[in-house]
């Protein structure tokens, strides 16, 4: 039937999209509405020493004006460790801590009240070095360091004949979506809340606002609002609760809306952080040991920086098989933004370091780079350095060989580098090549249960899908939309707007809707399409096992019975279903599982670099990438290209720029996003090797592509300019002038692992138990 | 109060209906679309013409009608103008565009808070140019930022939009008849 799986679908919220009449966030209004806006701190660090509202509230057209103390239920709110206060209690620890809201007739009243509010502060001093937060006094009562985690496998000291090791800095990069945080709150009549937003996970928010404003989470009411972009960014909150507040102490509907300004200081960046890597070879390129040091600069509030430095540590060891290696990490509290999710989730700083390093090998030993990672490309069977057997189609050696199967393009360059930022004639243009191949896990891990529930009905052939999981634009409206044609032959389907009225989806981030929120549909259409044929089979007389749905036609024993859409008209067949990933676990833990599952991606980028300017344009960026199987061809390239591009924009332009604690680049003046003049070609093949336990073999693909690009990237311009480039994003000083220390390498004598240390997991220090909503959602982290 | 918050009234057309306004001098174009006339097709995000979120095509009294960032014009110099939201674009009775057609096919749009600014500045390339190069195509866009896509369907909906039309030869309106009205007649057009 035409619509279903493996067919490039339209989205079906597309031709609202097209002819601008979606409603986003930012698009709601209500009657009698009044405007939120924030008052945030503009120290890093600060004693709060009075607050005094009066002026604010005597304002005409001002109608609440709220700070710590109004706050009813608990202050503090946060994704893993409830470290951070609703409205700043006393310190502020951050450039942008909310200190007070208020509600006002418009906006410029709003702004104005803010203005108005007089707040006394004694400014502290700003910790925003890292290494000397993690040794030094506590910024918080919960102290500097979010978590550390070390662990170590086989003989950590074995060496091949050749060490090389290195230095690598990531920089701090905003999800930058393209729609600002909004969302609208309204009191209800049962004295609780209601709340259209853009999120990424509504059932988080419901439960954050329910402790600020100790109402029952029955009495909180969270609705997906049109979400124009998230990439991890709407992970944590940010307006949700303010909002609420305002709602409830005014009595009346409160819209907020961030300016680009206040998103840049609210929501939380990819960790920047410092990656130490010493890898040693033997004389074939075969890794004999991988150590790596890691240090995540996670800012003033904990968000999930607890789970981000897991994630990084343990990949360090990229698709490769590593039996000895010592890894350790922190990610800890500095006076600089609090970082969080997005997009990769720690991977990519780890897969820039990595592939870095694996590219500094093949040099040393004049292997090409394809070459040693084929070499040490891990597969089914092996066993990963925390001691997780990879017992699924792990494909590294495939996508490598679809890589290299893809053509590289001809013909003279199209344009110079530079693209709109090109002001100067050039100077020599070089072109370089450079390959990386990354691992990136997928779903919820370390015991962060990782579920779904999805509601679905049926009646004349028309299905209605629904679930809690967030649409942000990556498509999953598409692909339920997509099982329910295919599953059920219905012939038109809609998906309702997610809500808290249905048990929570999860959030929409690490790769995992379509496996969670997909497979929880599947499960569902599955179910009702029983109860349709059982009812068919009654009435006809036959046996249900006898009856199959296919292209919308209900079929006896392979022959055409009736269709879907008459087979029992006007009766309506409901199920709800659950789905769950088996459960994982903290690293270290004896049943050594940490990750529902990976994807694997192999790329190659070709770049043109001008080398007296500095200035680099991406030619072409070839993907090949393990995706289970292709739901939909159209929206799984989007993702790629997307993907790529957003890890191009890591790897040469993106950085928010944090000096003494305060963002100087908080607008899309001088923090750049890539253009369309910057994006390459993209080329995208794919290797589809079922994933078990999935329908369809589906596997998440979103994060995967991004991963890969930072580190493609950065070796096209190493290859380019035979510079060691140790930083990114990579700057045309960099280039111009040959910034960055080149990795050392040293000829070492082999010393062949001590059998008697040998393949065992052994981990330093007790893992702290990730704590707060993620594992409330029902993890019981491992004890020890 | 400043200056910026005085209040003027001035009449202005958008998307064909004559209306009446009256905000502060400070404010832009966009805002004045979006909360004071309700019309929320052009959206908002920078406020700092950095994005192409909020691209109209305005005619601000010139009669050169252009496809410009209205976060960045003062509404009180659109007055007396008109203004084409993405709520102008649209095939013949209420179909869509070729252009938004386009768009839906090749998988241009994801969150889609970029689409209205696209499909806008794209109409306009494709009434000038009719065959762009990629390059041209970039030159056209590369005020639009869009985070989701990475720009290749988006790329690939503009080239698909351009052959559609060329292929149908034929002199179809392809915005509304307002829009179409207001072209200036090039050799294709007259084709
Ligand atoms: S909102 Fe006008 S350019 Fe961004
Ligand atoms: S589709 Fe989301 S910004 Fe373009």
């Amino acid at each position: 039937m035409s619509g279903g799986v493996g067919e490039s679908v339209r989205r079906p919220d597309g031709p609202a999209k097209v002819r601008g009449e979606f409603c986003y966030a930012g698009d709601l209004t209500a009657e009698g509405m009044l405007i939120g806006a924030t008052l945030r701190s503009p120290h890093p660090h600060a004693r709060i020493t009075r607050i005094d509202t009066r002026a604010a509230r005597a304002l005409p057209g001002v109608l609440a004006v709220l700070t710590a103390d109004d706050v009813p239920g608990d202050l503090h709110f946060g994704l893993t460790l409830r470290d951070e206060p609703v409205l700043a209690d006393g310190v502020v620890r951050y450039a942008g801590e909310p200190v007070a809201v208020v509600a006002a007739v418009d906006a410029a009243t709003a702004r104005r009240a803010t203005q108005a509010i007089e707040v006394g502060y004694e400014p502290l001093p700003a910790v925003t070095d890292p290494e000397l937060a993690r040794d030094g006094t506590p910024l918080h009562p919960d102290g500097n360091v979010y978590r550390h985690v070390s662990y170590g496998c086989g003989d950590p000291d074995a060496r091949g004949v050749v060490t090389v090791e290195n230095t690598y800095r990531i920089g701090m990069q905003d999800p930058a979506f393209l729609a600002p945080e909004a969302g609208l709150a309204q009191p209800t009549a049962d004295g609780g809340v209601q709340l259209e937003v853009a999120t990424q996970w509504l059932h988080s928010d419901q439960k954050q606002i329910g402790w600020a404003t100790g109402l029952p989470p029955e009495k909180v009411h969270v609705q997906l609002g049109g979400v124009g972009g998230a990439f991890g960014g709407r992970e944590d909150v940010t307006l949700q609760v303010h909002a609420c507040l305002l709602a409830l102490a005014t009595g009346r509907p409160v819209k907020m809306e961030y300016t680009r300004e206040e998103s840049f200081l609210a929501h939380r960046q990819r960790h920047p952080g410092t990656i130490w890597l010493r890898h040693s070879a033997d004389a074939d390129g075969k890794l004999i040991s991988v150590e790596g040091r890691v240090l995540l600069d996670g800012g003033a509030y904990a968000s999930t920086s607890p789970v981000v430095i897991t994630n990084t540590v343990t990949l360090l060891q990229g698709p490769y098989r590593v039996d000895n290696g010592r890894f350790e990490g922190w990610s800890v509290r500095t006076n600089n933004p609090s970082c969080g999710a997005m997009r990769g989730f720690g991977v990519p700083q780890a897969a820039f370091a990595h592939e870095a390093q694996l590219d500094a090998l093949a040099a040393a030993l004049g292997l090409e780079p394809l070459e040693i990672r084929l070499r040490n490309a891990l597969q089914r069977g092996d066993v990963a350095t925390y001691g997780q057997r990879f017992d699924a189609p792990t494909p590294v050696r495939e996508v490598i060989e679809g890589l290299q199967a893809i053509p590289l393009p001809e013909g003279i360059p199209r344009k110079a580098p530079g693209g709109v930022g090109r002001s100067a004639e050039g100077g020599e243009i070089r072109r370089g090549i450079g390959y990386a191949v990354t691992i990136k896990n997928l779903a919820f891990s370390e015991g962060h249960v990782d579920e779904s529930t999805a509601e679905v009905s049926l009646c004349d052939g028309h299905a209605t899908v629904h679930t809690a999981c967030a649409e942000v634009g990556q498509g999953f409206v598409t692909v339920a939309e997509q099982v329910a044609r295919t599953v059920l032959g219905a012939s038109t389907v809609e998906v309702t707007q997610p809500d808290t009225l249905i048990a929570s989806a999860g959030s929409t981030s690490a790769s995992r809707q379509t496996m969670a929120s997909g497979t929880a549909v599947h499960r569902a259409c599955l179910a009702v399409r029983d109860r349709l044929l059982d009812r068919v089979a009654r009435a006809h007389g036959l046996d249900a096992a006898e009856l199959t749905v296919a292209d919308g036609v209900v079929c006896a024993a392979g022959k055409p019975l009736t269709t879907v859409a008459e087979a029992a008209p006007g009766q309506i067949f409901r199920a709800t279903e659950h789905f769950q990933h088996p459960d994982t676990y903290a690293l270290g833990s004896p049943e050594a599982r940490m990750y529902v599952g990976y994807g694997f991606s192999a790329q190659r980028a070709v770049v043109d670099v001008d080398v007296e300017l500095g200035l680099v344009s991406v030619v072409q960026v070839a993907s090949c990438q393990d995706v289970g199987a292709v739901i939909n061809p159209t929206q799984l390239l989007g993702q790629i290209e997307g993907g790529i591009v957003q890890g191009m924009g890591l790897a040469l332009m993106e950085a928010v720029v944090v000096r003494d604690g305060l963002i100087t680049n908080p607008d899309f003046q001088d923090y750049l996003i890539p253009t369309i003049v910057d994006a390459p070609e993209v080329v995208s093949t794919y290797v589809t090797d079922p994933q078990p336990g999935m329908p369809h073999g589906w596997k998440g693909v979103g994060e995967p592509p991004l991963c890969t690009a930072v580190p493609v990237v950065a070796a096209a311009v190493r290859a380019a300019t035979g510079l060691p480039l140790p930083s990114v994003p990579i700057k045309p000083e960099h280039i111009a002038l040959g910034l960055g220390t080149a990795p050392t390498v040293s000829w070492t004598t082999p010393r062949p692992a001590d059998p008697a240390r040998a393949a065992q997991v052994v981990v330093d220090e007790e893992p702290r138990d990730a704590l707060g909503t993620m594992a409330e959602e029902g993890a019981a982290p491992a004890r020890h | 109060m400043s200056d910026q918050d005085e209040f003027v009234t001035f009449s202005l057309t958008v998307d064909g209906t004559p209306r009446e306004v009256t905000a502060r001098w400070s404010e832009s174009l966009l805002t004045v679309l979006r909360d004071r006339l309700g019309v929320r097709g052009p959206k908002t995000g920078c406020a700092h013409g950095r994005c192409g979120a909020c691209a109209v095509r305005a005619d601000l009294g010139d009669g050169d009608p252009h496809v410009l960032c209205s976060c960045l014009v003062p509404a009180a110099t659109a007055a007396g103008g008109s203004v084409q939201t993405i709520a102008s674009i649209g095939g013949p009775d209420g179909e869509l565009s070729d252009v938004q057609e386009a768009f839906l096919a090749e998988g241009a749009v994801q969150c889609g808070i970029c689409t209205a600014g696209f499909v806008t500045a794209a109409t306009e390339l494709l009434e000038t140019n009719p065959e762009p190069t990629r390059t041209e195509i970039e030159e056209a866009l590369y005020g639009n930022l869009c985070r989701c896509t990475g720009y290749g369907r988006i790329v690939a909906a503009v080239e698909t939009a351009a052959r559609t039309r060329r292929e149908q030869k034929s002199p179809v309106p392809l915005t509304t008849r307002e829009l179409a009205a207001s072209l200036r007649t090039g050799p294709e057009e007259a084709r």
